[in-house]
């Protein structure tokens, strides 16, 4: 396949940058980010708040909680838009995928659930309990989990991005992967090195 | 005693649940009479008697002392039964009657035909409607029940209805997954309790009854996921969108269950 490279020079201002702005990233990766931070903040808020009696941080843990509701519609939405240009063929792939797809709405489920149960802890003023901290918990794992398969997607198989970013001028799409020491580099990556020196 | 959630009355939750269960409803509806290509003119009234019962649902929530706004929703809602009746009676005649063979070929024509029991999710949709209308309007019962064991049994009713058409059609599917079991396993329960607590209402009956409703509202989230999980076991999955849309599992009917045990939950926790 042959990706665009990066041609341009170092980016010197601002009109420049703006002129680089392409607005096409994928939306479903970026907001998941929302989901994941006000669903483990919501639950390391009221963590602190029930071992520690900080009224203030179990108010906060109610709010972000039910912003996270509202995210996570639109992190569902995106996804299932991300999934209707993502051309994958029957593979490992398409098999992360699909319990990715799988695990999304049980996921929803579960927060809604919890989200249900915290409204009327902070509509009644009461704080919360083990019983619903260790709940939160699980609903955190089975988050972790999606975001763990979604990750893969996006990081292992470059769902949604592969085909889009643009190659680095040191990289040909057939070349090897990055080495991690200067040592073990490229021969003509270091000659690059070297000449961009002198 | 009535209470309240999130600043709303349980009525008006009820009243919004059964329009976002309209919307998801019309959706499938749409696929399946796209599918069947709009043959018959009678195929748009569900569209137009769920989308006016969605539109008043909201305006009469939004607008609770608007006395034409309940009125309007009563009307649209009695509107929503009727075309749900019909629509069934539509669906038996041109699905099963009209087919060759008819009745000779009966299971086949409950597995591949139109849906026997879809329509009859708009007229439960009218019902519940019905009921959130008369308890925003400060009414306490419906056709000689309270309004509480009036949603009992609407839900009793509801739940049992999509149980056997989720056991038709996963039946035609084979089972082939495990998980396709489930709507008949905890919503039956819960179809159960909550006859139990029309008939004999105590504590005990009512906990096991939330629990189960907890455990169908869960159930309803995996269906989704699995039948959003069953679109990309088609070749091609959601990047054929369309046709495997229309050739995958119902994409929102899942949601049913879920929605049906938020308005029981609701009538447990709020009435």
């Amino acid at each position: 396949m042959n990706r665009l490279m990066e041609s341009g020079g170092t980016v010197k201002s601002l009109r420049q940058a703006l002129g680089l702005i392409k607005l096409g990233a994928p939306l479903h990766p970026i907001l998941v980010h929302f989901t994941i931070a006000l669903t483990s903040v919501s639950l390391a808020f009221d963590a602190i708040s029930f071992f520690f009696s900080v009224a203030s941080l179990s108010e906060a843990a109610w709010w972000t909680l039910a912003v996270s509701v509202i995210a996570t519609m639109f992190t569902l939405a995106t996804g299932v838009t991300s999934r209707l240009r993502l051309a994958v063929e029957e593979g490992e792939a398409r098999s992360f995928l699909r319990a990715h797809m799988a695990l999304g709405p049980v996921f929803f489920g579960l927060l809604i659930g919890v989200s249900v149960w915290r409204a009327v802890l902070w509509e009644t003023e009461r704080g919360v309990s083990w019983w619903y901290l260790s709940t939160m918990a699980v609903v955190a794992l089975v988050m972790g989990a999606q975001g763990y398969l979604g990750g893969e997607l996006v990081y292992r198989y470059g769902a949604e991005v592969e085909r889009d970013y643009r190659e680095l001028p040191v990289r040909s799409a057939d070349s090897q992967a990055p080495a991690l020491t200067p040592s073990s580099l490229p021969a003509q990556v270091l000659a690059g090195r070297r000449g961009g020196a002198e | 005693m009535v209470k309240t959630f999130l600043g709303l009355n349980p009525f008006a939750w009820v009243a919004l649940v059964a329009a976002a269960m309209t919307v998801l409803l019309l959706a499938d509806a749409l696929a399946g009479h796209y599918r069947s290509g709009f043959v018959s003119r009678a195929q748009y009234a569900p569209f137009l008697s769920g989308g006016l019962l969605v539109v008043f649902a909201v305006i009469a929530v939004v607008m609770p002392d608007a006395s034409w706004a309940n009125t309007a929703l009563r009307g649209v809602a009695w509107g929503a039964v009727a075309a749900g009746i019909v629509g069934f009676g539509f669906h038996h005649y041109y699905g099963i009657t009209k087919k060759p063979g008819g009745y000779r070929w009966l299971l086949h024509y409950l597995m591949y035909g139109a849906p026997q029991l879809a329509p009859l999710a708009l007229a439960v949709m009218g019902a519940l409607s019905l009921i959130a209308a008369r308890g925003m309007a400060g009414e306490t019962g419906v056709a000689g029940l309270g309004l509480r064991p009036a949603l009992f049994a609407v839900i009793a009713v509801a739940l049992a209805g999509a149980i056997l058409q989720a056991g038709i059609l996963h039946y035609r599917g084979a089972f082939n997954n495990a998980a396709m079991y489930a709507p008949m396993t905890v919503p039956l329960l819960a179809v159960i309790s909550s006859l139990w607590v029309l008939v004999a209402p105590s504590p005990a009956a009512l906990i096991a009854l939330a629990i189960l409703l907890w455990l169908t509202l869960l159930t309803g989230f995996i269906g989704l996921g699995m039948h959003l999980r069953g679109f990309d076991r088609q070749m091609g999955g959601l990047y054929v969108a369309l046709f495997n849309l229309l050739e995958g599992p119902p994409a929102w009917a899942p949601a049913l269950f879920a929605g049906f045990a938020a308005v029981g939950l609701m009538a447990v926790y709020l009435l």
